[in-house]
Parts: structure tokens; sequence; C-alpha cells
């Protein structure tokens, strides 16, 4: 079987249509600045108090979807991709073939969450950019971007629905959020703990991954959808995090890097739209 | 009747005006709206999928933000299916303010979720028998999250999505009884 499977060749049936982060980026609109009192809004946040509320629930459910085949695929390659003992230990590979049983089961979770809500799978397109930050030929900058930053952001994913389940008084919603939420703090947390075992007695390669778990969360701010601001629609799960083993100077720096990313959306967005306008 | 897109050119998205108003047209005659005029104004610089109507006797204002006739699956591409919906939702909206029993209904802006959602309902169950590709479940969420997550409310999604003909007082009525029998 192939090792280091390149983002372009994740199977895929023709239900699904894949765009890459850089696509995504392209695209001038936004939810984010007011042109006028009723085409946007005062708070992006995902809450049921937003008038598109379900669209906006479904479409990120349909997200938090296609972001958990990936993380089954990323822990999944994790497994195989590295030769035991001399690449990766035993243990590592062990606790990543638990985490692809976990992501199995959150992919099964959330095709039922998908019907519930009422929407179909394939309907939104899919972003590759998960998948694309576990393709790192180093298992420890894997674990740095995968489990410390994409599972970070699952975590501040699943924080944001399971509050949208608990307002809305959406009882399957809530309880499924909260039991993937607690699976995800795992997760990161095992990326922090053989992050730090590996890289014990090699603080060159330790500093590589925390530099690239930086670079990833940066990636996965997604241009300002995750932040404090209220702008963003998803907000940052500072106590999950600290649970999952962040340091408050981490917590505090994924939350500057997101900051950065919405206002440089922000700034992009204004400038395209003045061009549009001229 | 005369129909109007604008823009008439797509700078943020790849909509195509006259096809919007091709649609729009097919959609009015099969409204009975073939006497009125309507004007499609579309926010292309925001991706929500919210749509406003505004409904005199003589013209109809559809405002549509670019998210609303979007193909989902391809961001940024406009749907015909999307935009069918989108624009048959908003003028069966304008034709029960218009000519239903609607004209005492809030517009659109002061309307709570909950009417919102229950209107809704009774609008896309009537283009579902239309013969429209509708998700039910959908609608039923949505009705959910607006009036809550119960039997008795479910039961009375049911009622206004048989119902064919209503007024405004009675649909108003019908998503009151649901917040209420949820609490």
């Amino acid at each position: 079987m192939k090792k280091f499977m390149p983002v372009e060749e994740l199977a895929r049936d023709e239900r699904f249509h894949q765009v890459t982060q850089a696509e995504r980026m392209r695209d001038g609109r936004s939810a984010f600045s007011a042109n006028s009192e009723q085409s946007r809004r005062s708070s992006n946040r995902i809450t049921p108090e937003r008038p598109d509320a379900s669209e906006a629930a479904r479409g990120l459910m349909h997200g938090i979807f296609v972001g958990e085949i990936q993380a089954l695929e990323g822990a999944g390659r994790t497994c195989w991709d590295f030769t035991t003992g001399e690449e990766a230990p035993f243990a590592l590979k062990l606790d990543m073939a638990r985490q692809a049983w976990d992501e199995a089961r959150h992919v099964e979770i959330s095709v039922k969450l998908g019907d519930w809500m009422g929407s179909e799978i394939g309907q939104f397109a899919e972003n590759t950019v998960l998948f694309q930050a576990a393709c790192s030929n180093d298992p420890v900058l894997r674990l740095a971007g995968v489990n410390r930053a994409l599972e970070g952001l699952a975590i501040d994913v699943f924080t944001t629905m399971k509050e949208f389940g608990e307002v809305a008084g959406d009882p399957y919603l809530e309880f499924c959020e909260d039991w993937m939420l607690a699976d995800e703090v795992t997760h990161v947390k095992m990326g922090s703990d053989w992050l730090r075992k590996v890289t014990e007695n090699d603080p060159e390669r330790r500093k590589k991954a925390l530099e690239f778990q930086n670079i990833v969360d940066k990636m996965f701010s997604y241009g300002g959808t995750r932040s404090d601001s209220d702008e963003s629609s998803i907000g940052l799960a500072r106590r999950f995090r600290e649970l999952a083993g962040f340091t408050d100077d981490e917590v505090e720096y994924v939350a500057e890097v997101s900051m950065q990313a919405l206002n440089e959306r922000k700034a992009m967005i204004a400038e395209k739209q003045a061009a549009a306008r001229r | 009747m005369t129909i109007t897109v604008t823009p008439e050119t797509f700078h943020f998205v790849s909509f195509d005006a006259p096809h919007t108003a091709r649609i729009a047209a097919r959609v009015a005659t099969m409204l009975g709206l073939d006497d009125i005029d309507i004007d499609i104004v579309v926010d292309e610089t925001s991706p929500l999928a919210r749509v406003f109507v505004d409904a005199a006797p003589d013209r109809i204002v559809v405002t549509a933000h670019s998210g609303a006739l979007e193909d989902t699956k391809h961001p940024t591409n406009q749907s015909d299916r999307a935009t069918t919906l989108a624009l048959s939702r908003a003028l069966l909206k304008a034709r029960d303010r218009v000519r239903g029993g609607f004209a005492d209904a809030p517009a659109d802006s002061a309307l709570e979720l909950r009417q919102t959602a229950a209107w809704d309902v009774h609008i896309v169950a009537r283009l579902s028998r239309l013969g429209m590709e509708i998700n039910k479940q959908a609608s039923l969420y949505n009705f959910r999250n607006r009036h809550g997550f119960a039997d008795s409310v479910d039961g009375v999604f049911e009622t206004i999505w048989s119902i064919e003909a209503t007024t405004w007082s009675e649909l108003d009525a019908f998503s009151a009884r649901a917040a209420t029998a949820r609490a």
C-alpha cells in the first residue's frame, strides 16, 4: 500500500466536491463588513438567534463531517506511513489507531446529525486543508499539526456546536457534540504528550514542530472564521483547550493569530470590494 | 410583466443576470404572478443565504444575498435549483401578502423568528405539492429550532405542512400554540 498519500489522491465518491483553502480565500464575499442595515449582522457567531441559524448550523455540521473523515485519514496514515520503532514508537501508533477508531465513530455520528438537521452528504464543498496538515513526513510535525492544531480547532468547533444545541434545546446535537468534544480533548492531550516525549532529547526538533504547529494554527484560523471576536462564526474554547493541555501562552498565541487572520481577511475583503466599486 | 435583475454583471460570483430573470419569469408564471413587475436585487458581496421581499400590488422587490442562489458544492457558482427555490419562496410569500390572507402580516423585518419559520413551512409545503424538490427534514429542523424540540411541536409542523390555504392570523396562532406547547 502506498505511503505518504498526497491530498489530491484522497478517495471520495461522486457526491463530494473538494476545494483548497486557497480557492476559499479567493472568494471576495464576506459576512464581516456592514454595507447596509439589512445585509449584515452585528455578530457572525453561530447561535440560534441568527435568522439563518439552521442553514449556518447545517453548513458547519457538514464541515465537521468532512473534517472527521480527513482526521480519520490523517491518524490512519500516521499508523501506516512510519516504521514502527525507528520512526515512531509502537505506543504512539497505538494511540493513532485508537484515534482513528474515534474519528470513524465521529464520522458516523456526523452523518446522523446531518440527516437530523436536514442536510445531505456532499451538499457543501469539502475544504481539504485539514488533511494537508497531515501530510508531513516527520511524525512529530504531524502530531503538532494534526493533534494540536487540527484537533484544537475541533475543540473550538464542537464547543460552538454544543452551545448551539444547548441554547436551541436540541438534545441530540448537544449530547453528540459533548461526547465528541471529550474525545477531541483526549486527542489534543495525546499530541501534547507525544510531542514532549519524542522530542525530549531533541530541542531542535521540538522547536521545528512547534513552529509548524503555529503555521497550521494560523492556517486553521480560516481567515478569521475562528477567533475571540463575535465577527467570527466559531469562538475560541479557552477552557477546553486548557483541559487539553494547552498552556496559557499557547492559548494566547492562538487567540492572537486568529485575530490577525481575521483582520487580514477583512482588509483583503475591503480591498476587493473597493476595487469592484471603482 | 417586466423583470429586472441587478447587477447586470457580477464581479464576486459567477451568476448570470438574464438567466436569473428567465428563472424568475418561469416561477412567476407558475405562481400566477405574471401580471406584476418584479425587481431582483442580488447583494453579491454577501455569502449569506438571506432573502427579503417587499410586495405591493403592482411591484415585487426581492433582495437576495448571493448565498441564497449559490451552488454550495461549487462556491461562487450559481445553482439553478437554489435560484428556483429562493425565488419561488420569495414570490409565493409576496403572493400571500398581496393576494392571500396575509395583508395584515408584519413586514419581514418585524417578523419574529418563529413566525418566519412557520410561514416558511406553509410556503415550502405548497411548493412541494407543486412538484418542487424540497427537503422536508430541513424545514422541520428550522421549525424545531424556532419552536422547540418536542413531539407537540412536530404535530403543529405537520398541521401547517398539510394546509393548502390559511390566513396570517391563523398561521400565527399555530406558531404561538407550538411555542407554548413546548413550554
